[in-house]
């Protein structure tokens, strides 16, 4: 109710005359712009390349995460010798990184994918290792009792019971590397989405770049959608996994 | 064994071994440095990074970029803490306030909040105007859902105790709602914290306008590669000390919710 | 004892402190929802203990809560001297089931206790300490004061949350089952410490409970509660004489018969 008000007034200020200047622009012209770009080629491969560095970095990230989630959980001396190392990294902003790896890496597509993994690393290596961290240990006895070597029992107990910690992280890495595929290219972007808007305010073609961020917003929460959807349906699937074990 | 060989303990002998192999990689690092294995014009020697990073600190030098980062970033945080807790108390307390704001808050949320400043670039310029806006906004949603959260679900019992001595609703919201809530309230300010950290630091590359981020993105594009390094190390330890302060916050202010 | 300032109704006593009239309680809607109360008269004479029992689920803590101004009745009302409640009264605290949970985890025991009347401005520093301190004596936690209520075990909990109950001076104190989460031994405890306060104080106690023993021990006067949809079956007077005590009351004949007769309308089906 309060949303349909707002949206009204902001219509209004404009067409009224209320408010005029460049950065304001109508409602209506907005939307527009979302309609004219959604349908658009040029927009398409815009948010494809974003896409797709979003995407390679976020299943590095997520890979390594769980890698690592696993590895500090089970081996506990890995763990105190590299975690201060992680911390580090963990609370230094992202931007502040960006500088350094443009040194290191260039301004390419390997730049942009290393920073969306080591951002989308973190939530999912967190999340991975609190959640082997609370696996029963009395499935893990069981496990030593039937002689289960090490790596299966890892696999088939520790892996189902953990898996709903490692979709929370993987889902939180989601949104996080989307948004950091957009903020490294309105750092060191010549296209993309966050390029796009970056050029836009330059421009000063304000309805063109807010129509571009309801897109990537709506992009967002579309994809946080899907991944629920895959969480919920795998989730099921380990359950059962766990249930036929135990 | 006694508190203080305790903490004793907690502070540095626990964290050795992770300690000793940062030093490791320091000293593995200039071993490359001096076998020419890396180049200094884009890796960092950590013996010219720490030439530069003494120089910065001995001679004052970090003061105004660093003030003016903390500064912006404590201001907009402050701001988003005060509307997020209050907004959240009474949204969570009284259902019709919740009613009223919870689309847009649906709304809103969604938007990443990095891609919201360059139109924060276009409608309040670029100075410090537009870093505590952005920073307010993005500290704003973490806490604010969280406080919403904590409000609502708040033990009924709690509340009925309240009621049964009489206090009215304001008492109860600020003595009974608040408090309880406060474990969730600061874990989505810990979030927030880092969000804000990050967006004003971005805010800075982008404009260019003094600060850490400008200093860094300035030493980058004019190839100032290990002067660079150290104000980098200079930002990631201010995330660092910010996080151990918090910590130390949490730790003091929830006491209660760390008992078990 | 404050005297009532509304006009006595007609069959009413000037002893009569809480009167509960008519109550009935239904959740949800009238056609579709469930009635745990059919309807309920009762009257609690000002300094006297009274109890209610009754079989599990019928709707005792309801009416507790209907009483403490916590729930609104869905038919009939409950005058506090004379006057109606609408929403927790002056004069009325009610004690939970849940004590633990009940008690401020991040107030000391002390500042709890403060709690229950500190929203009242006219006592200075001194004389809130003093007032604490009173109550915290009477329960027998003074030197706990400075404790947070999660350090104490579960019966000194109960005894904080007594003592911030009794530290707003009520006329009346409600307690809904306050000592079925401790153990049996604790519990006799707090049956003396219970006893005590109430004859030196004066307070009026009305007593929800399922320990028929429990309500033969402490009351006065016993309401029995039917199952839900609930009426008041019979109200019991207790002949037992005071002082009473925990190990010889409980083999007295008349303490026998009543509880051989409250157990057994409790007990059955009907």
């Amino acid at each position: 109710m309060l949303v349909v008000v707002l949206l009204a007034a902001w219509e209004l200020s404009v067409s009224t005359g209320t408010v005029r200047s460049d950065s304001w622009p109508a409602l209506s012209s907005v939307l527009t712009a979302l309609v004219h770009g959604a349908t658009s080629e040029s927009w398409v491969s815009m948010f494809g390349s974003t896409l797709y560095r979003m995407t390679f970095g976020f299943l590095l990230g997520t890979v390594l995460g769980i890698v690592v989630g696993v590895l500090f959980g089970v081996a506990s001396y890995v763990n105190r010798v590299l975690m201060p190392t992680l911390e580090i990294f963990r609370t230094t902003p992202i931007p502040a990184i960006v500088p350094p790896l443009i040194f290191l890496l260039g301004v390419d597509d390997e730049l942009k994918i290393t920073i969306v993994a080591l951002a989308a690393f973190f939530p999912v290596a967190l999340n991975t290792l609190a959640g082997v961290r609370q696996v029963d240990p009395i499935h893990l006895q069981v496990a030593q009792t039937f002689r289960v070597p090490r790596l299966k029992a890892v696999l088939r107990i520790q892996l189902p019971s953990t898996l709903p910690y490692i979709f929370a992280g993987a889902r939180i890495s989601l949104g996080i590397s989307l948004i950091v595929a957009v903020v490294t290219e309105m750092l060191a972007g010549s296209e993309g989405v966050g390029y796009f808007i970056v050029s836009m305010e330059y421009a000063m073609r304000a309805n063109d770049m807010y129509a571009a961020i309801i897109l990537l917003s709506v992009l967002g929460y579309v994809l946080n959608r899907l991944f629920v959807l895959l969480e919920a349906k795998y989730i099921r699937w380990a359950r059962v996994l766990h249930l036929r074990l135990t | 064994m006694s508190n203080v060989a305790r903490r004793l303990r907690q502070l540095i002998i626990e964290p050795m071994p992770g300690l000793l192999f940062i030093a490791a990689c320091i000293a593995g690092l200039e071993a490359m440095a001096s076998a020419e294995w890396i180049n200094p014009a884009f890796s960092p020697v950590p013996s010219l990074v720490g030439h530069w990073l003494w120089e910065i600190l001995d001679s004052g030098a970090v003061l105004e970029p660093l003030a003016q980062t903390l500064g912006l970033l404590t201001a907009g945080y402050f701001l988003a803490c005060g509307v997020g807790i209050s907004l959240g108390l009474l949204m969570g307390y009284y259902r019709t306030a919740y009613v009223l704001f919870e689309p847009l808050l649906e709304l809103l949320r969604p938007i990443p909040k990095p891609a919201l400043l360059p139109p924060l670039m276009l409608v309040l310029g670029l100075g410090s105007a537009m870093k505590i806006a952005i920073v307010f906004l993005g500290a704003l949603f973490p806490i604010l859902i969280n406080t919403i959260q904590a409000a609502r679900a708040v033990d009924v019992v709690l509340v009925d105790v309240g009621r049964t001595f009489r206090s009215g609703p304001l008492r109860i919201i600020w003595r009974v709602v608040f408090p309880a809530s406060l474990p969730m309230i600061l874990s989505g300010m810990r979030v927030s914290l880092g969000l804000g950290l990050v967006l004003v630091v971005l805010a800075e590359m982008l404009t260019g306008a003094g600060g850490l981020g400008s200093r860094i993105v300035d030493l980058q594009r004019s190839f100032q590669a290990q002067e660079m390094y150290a104000w980098t190390v200079v930002l990631a330890g201010l995330g660092l000390i910010l996080a151990f302060a918090f910590n130390w916050v949490e730790r003091t202010v929830a006491f209660w919710s760390f008992r078990r | 004892m404050k005297t009532s300032a509304a006009p006595l109704s007609p069959g009413r006593r000037e002893s009569d402190l809480l009167v509960i009239k008519g109550v009935s309680k239904t959740y949800g809607s009238a056609a579709q929802g469930v009635m745990a109360i059919r309807t309920v008269d009762l009257t609690v004479r000002a300094g006297e203990f009274m109890s209610i029992v009754g079989p599990s689920g019928c709707g005792k803590s309801t009416l507790l809560q209907i009483a403490a101004g916590l729930l609104p009745a869905t038919v009939g009302e409950v005058q506090l001297g004379g006057t109606k409640i609408t929403s927790p009264p002056e004069g009325m605290v009610c004690l939970f089931q849940q004590y633990s949970r009940s008690l401020f985890p991040w107030l000391t025991v002390e500042d709890n206790v403060q709690f229950a009347f500190d929203h009242h401005p006219s006592l200075d520093r001194g004389e809130t300490e003093d007032r604490c301190l009173r109550y915290l004596e009477m329960v027998g936690l003074a030197d706990f004061r400075r404790n947070y209520p999660w350090e104490l075990s579960g019966g000194m909990q109960q005894r904080v949350a007594i003592a911030r109950a009794l530290a707003a001076e009520p006329r009346i104190l409600l307690l809904d089952e306050p000592f079925s989460s401790v153990d049996a031994l604790t519990r006799l405890e707090l049956h003396g410490l219970i006893i005590d306060i109430w004859s030196r104080t004066g307070v009026t106690i009305l007593l929800v409970t399922h320990d028929v023993d429990e309500a033969v021990f402490l009351s006065d006067r016993i309401a029995l509660l039917t199952k839900r949809p609930s009426v008041l079956a019979k109200l019991f007077e207790n002949k037992l004489p005071r002082p009473r005590d925990p190990v010889s009351s409980g083999e007295d004949p008349d303490f026998l018969s009543l509880r051989h007769e409250l157990l057994s309308r409790v007990l059955d089906p009907r």
